[in-house]
């Protein structure tokens, strides 16, 4: 995982109109105008944020198959598996340490 | 919702003598992790400065001192919170660490809650957030894969 990547991520992530999207591109590819009406946006504001979430990497643009100047956008999987990987760093870490400090103590009380 | 790791272990002294060496001892058993660096030139030699208005830093090979995070509650024998920032994190990122120390008979349980972004008080740091259903998988994971492990680990 490259830090820089998931500093993008994470900033993505930062606005909570953003995060909306992610949750909701999990269930199925959106076209730009659905995902405007499900988060009740102006469609210029939509796009802004879409614009974000693509530079970070977090979605891809397709074009429509049956009409080429409709986009849909998509989660992509790589990106979540950034974040999960983080968490499950933080989590093995702290195991690592606990496991140390409490070793440290039963050492220094004999 | 929660983008957080927990994690609690029982070690055999009270909370007031397991308060002090976690903070006073620090550099004495934190254990240098190859895959998870505090800093791109390695966990350096950490020690809190301490009280309320203290840090937690870590003295670097190279003779620089890299603050890792203020201390945001210092209260001796009960809890500990310090902000958490590893070098890779953007100015705006920012993670926060809460341990807590309960007596159990003559022994103490430690527990560690490893706070991100979304889930931190707003007054101590930006918003960032993970989205929910990282979040949902991780807490389903924790009890089932990382005490597991950790149990074994300790026996």
């Amino acid at each position: 995982m490259s830090a820089r990547d998931l500093d993008r991520t994470l900033a993505a992530l930062a606005d909570p109109h953003r995060r909306r999207v992610v949750d909701l591109l999990r269930e199925k590819p959106y076209r730009a105008g659905d995902l405007a009406q499900a988060t009740h946006l102006p469609f210029p504001t939509m796009s802004r944020h879409l614009k974000t979430l693509r530079q970070s990497g977090l979605v891809e643009e397709d074009r429509d198959a049956l009409d080429s100047r409709v986009r849909i956008y998509r989660l992509k999987a790589e990106a979540m598996a950034e974040l999960k990987t983080w968490l499950a760093e933080t989590d093995a870490m702290w195991a690592r340490q606990l496991a140390s400090f409490k070793a440290h103590l039963q050492k220094s009380r004999k | 919702m929660t983008s957080k790791v927990f994690l609690a272990i029982r070690v055999p002294a009270d909370p007031v003598r397991t308060f002090d060496a976690f903070t006073g001892d620090i550099g004495a058993w934190w254990r240098p992790d190859p895959l998870f660096q505090i800093t791109p030139h390695g966990d350096g030699a950490l020690s809190f400065e301490p009280g309320p208005d203290g840090r937690l830093v870590t003295r670097l090979g190279n003779g620089e001192t890299f603050e890792i995070g203020r201390i945001l509650a210092w209260e001796p024998g009960r809890r500990l919170v310090f902000v958490w920032r590893q070098a890779s994190f953007s100015p705006d990122q920012s993670t926060e660490v809460e341990v807590r120390f309960e007596p159990v008979g003559d022994e103490t349980r430690v527990s560690i809650e490893h706070r991100a972004w979304d889930t931190i008080p707003q007054e101590h740091a930006a918003r960032h957030g993970f989205p929910e259903h990282v979040t949902l998988q991780r807490a389903a994971d924790w009890w089932r894969v990382s005490m597991g492990a950790l149990r074994q680990r300790l026996g």
